[in-house]
């Protein structure tokens, strides 16, 4: 062991010391559960965005915790991007990510299997390999499930017809294989949900893939977008670039015009709406209600609402103890159910708990949010904002945050795009350690 | 103290027990809260604020240049900026010091054991 140690600062032994900074210095270091020691065992369930970046951060405050990743895919697919394979300008591969960085460097326990019952009384969770994991504190990230029975006529046999496609994997790849079969001159129809759903921004990012793929593949195609709400993320913003890019392409019927969906025909790819319009489509995407993913009802810690009431500073469960939840499944307005604010609120948790664990107070919380949507290969647009506590509450910093100007040039427009890349990227290679 | 630090560092790592020092010296709260205050930067410009791309990477930089490019942003004084100009009004001046300090104390390449 030949490294300078004399050049380092007192800051970073510090750091180093305190585990905050100390993987930087240290590189590739083995598991610390050596002599069978370690500063408390903390299970994360979920390998997300949140999940992943827990398990991460909570090995980078102290790599004395024993961390175990519950997660039953070897490979995860993000649905950031997963529109940018919709509209033809990725492939599958490119949003696929593992887990080895997580094993490998940080010594985190992963384990490949579902998380099928929590007791939170006795702190376990027990997989699906029959095994039970007991916790000292326990991470959920379950992002988001269906609400089978909120539509009618959409459950899960339809959804093999009329993709919903915002789990990305399976679901993406069959939309998208139906999207090249489709003949010129078909009419793609999506129906998006009202508030509150994963990423706000996506539907209307998603049109702009489609119609993109349309303009370039099948001319005479269009983008029908029937919506449940009057309002939606960005919305001047993917209009103007609608218009600019695609003409009338994509035309969008918000709720006071007879957007919301009420009853979906998965066989006959036909919707009816709230007034009793009849639309077909050649291609039906139906984005349905969605709640938190199923195994937060298990640990008891959703509400009527079936979203998860988190204590703001710390994101631990406002009705279980040592279960902290982050992600799409928590409630945590302003913060938007966003890939972003997963790995931020992450962060924020694998702090508290790391500190909790010994027995000292929770750093105060930060959060920023950046969501970028691609209208076109070339035309991004952003959202922006900050959040902090404020008088007990998830608050965003006043003056702060916004969307990008509604009169910036085309060159801004590009640069935003290059920037959607640069941040995937990067919360990715955060997340999961993929390198590009 | 420094040498005192130094030396429990290098023993702890001679023989592969960082787990102990942590456990015996606990956490440092002053730099877990200056993590948590910069865990939002490494979603765009990558952990430790380290990557290079079209987002530039923030590690090892000078702080004062870091916290003059961010007051910049702060008071729409870039006419460049495309996004920082919005997050940087989230944080008070003093903030913006901590975190370019922060930045500019982490090495602008990983430093990896053999």
């Amino acid at each position: 062991m030949s490294q300078p140690w004399n050049r380092l600062s007192r800051r970073q032994l510090l750091k180093g010391l305190g585990g905050a900074s100390a993987f930087p210095l240290m590189g590739a270091l083995p598991s610390f559960a050596i002599g069978g020691q370690h500063a408390g065992h903390v299970v994360v369930v979920g390998g997300g965005f949140g999940g992943a970046t827990a398990a991460k951060y909570l090995k980078r405050a102290n790599p004395a915790i024993k961390v175990t990743l519950v997660e039953p895919a070897d490979v995860f697919y993000t649905c950031p991007f997963s529109n940018l394979f919709l509209g033809g300008l990725r492939d599958m591969r490119s949003i696929a990510h593992n887990y080895d960085e997580l094993r490998q460097r940080y010594g985190v326990d992963v384990v490949h299997a579902l998380a099928e019952d929590i007791n939170a009384e006795a702190h376990e969770v027990r997989l699906s390999t029959g095994d039970t994991l007991h916790y000292d504190r326990l991470v959920l990230s379950p992002g988001v499930d269906m609400r089978w029975d909120a539509l009618e006529g959409y459950d899960e046999a339809a959804a093999e017809k009329a993709p919903h496609a915002w789990k990305a994997g399976h679901q993406t790849t069959l939309l998208k294989q139906q999207l090249e079969a489709m003949e010129d001159g078909g009419t793609f129809i999506m129906v998006a949900p009202g508030n509150p759903y994963r990423c706000p921004p996506g539907p209307y990012e998603r049109a702009g893939m489609v119609a993109h793929y349309f303009k370039e593949h099948k001319p005479n195609s269009k983008v029908l977008i029937l919506d449940a709400k009057d309002n939606f993320s960005k919305q001047g913003l993917f209009t103007a670039g609608w218009e600019r890019l695609y003409g009338d392409r994509i035309e969008w019927v918000g709720l006071s015009n007879d957007g919301r969906v009420t009853r979906v025909d998965a066989d006959n790819l036909e919707v009816e709406t709230e007034f009793g319009t009849r639309h077909r489509a050649d291609v039906l995407n139906v984005i349905p209600p969605q709640k938190a993913g199923w195994i937060a009802d298990r640990a008891g810690v959703t509400d009527s609402s079936g979203w998860v009431p988190v204590k703001p500073e710390t994101f631990e469960s406002q009705q279980v103890d040592d279960i902290y939840v982050v992600g799409d499944a928590t409630v945590a307005a302003p913060m938007p159910k966003s890939g972003f604010c997963a790995n931020a609120q992450a962060k924020v948790v694998a702090a508290a708990i790391a500190s909790s664990l010994e027995h000292q107070p929770a750093p105060t919380a930060y959060w920023a949010n950046t969501c970028y949507s691609l209208v076109g290969p070339n035309y991004g647009i952003s959202v922006a904002g900050v959040y902090r506590v404020t008088d007990g509450v998830i608050a965003e910093v006043d003056g702060a945050g916004g969307i990008s100007p509604a009169d910036a040039p085309d060159t801004v427009r590009a640069l935003e795009a290059d920037y959607a890349v640069g941040w995937y990227n990067a919360i990715c290679q955060d997340t999961w350690g993929t390198q590009v | 103290m420094g040498m005192r630090l130094r030396a429990g560092f290098a023993l702890a790592v001679a023989i592969g027990a960082l787990n102990s020092a942590v456990a015996e010296t606990g956490l440092d709260a002053e730099a877990l809260q200056r993590e948590v205050l910069a865990g939002s930067c490494a979603n765009c410009h990558g952990t430790e604020g380290r990557m290079e791309g079209v987002v530039p990477s923030l590690a090892g930089r000078s702080a004062d240049q870091l916290e003059a490019r961010l007051l910049a942003f702060k008071h729409e004084e870039d006419s460049g900026a495309t996004i920082m100009n919005r997050i940087a009004k989230g944080y008070t001046d003093e903030e913006l010091a901590t975190l370019a300090d922060y930045f500019s104390h982490l090495p602008a390449k990983e430093e990896l054991t053999p």
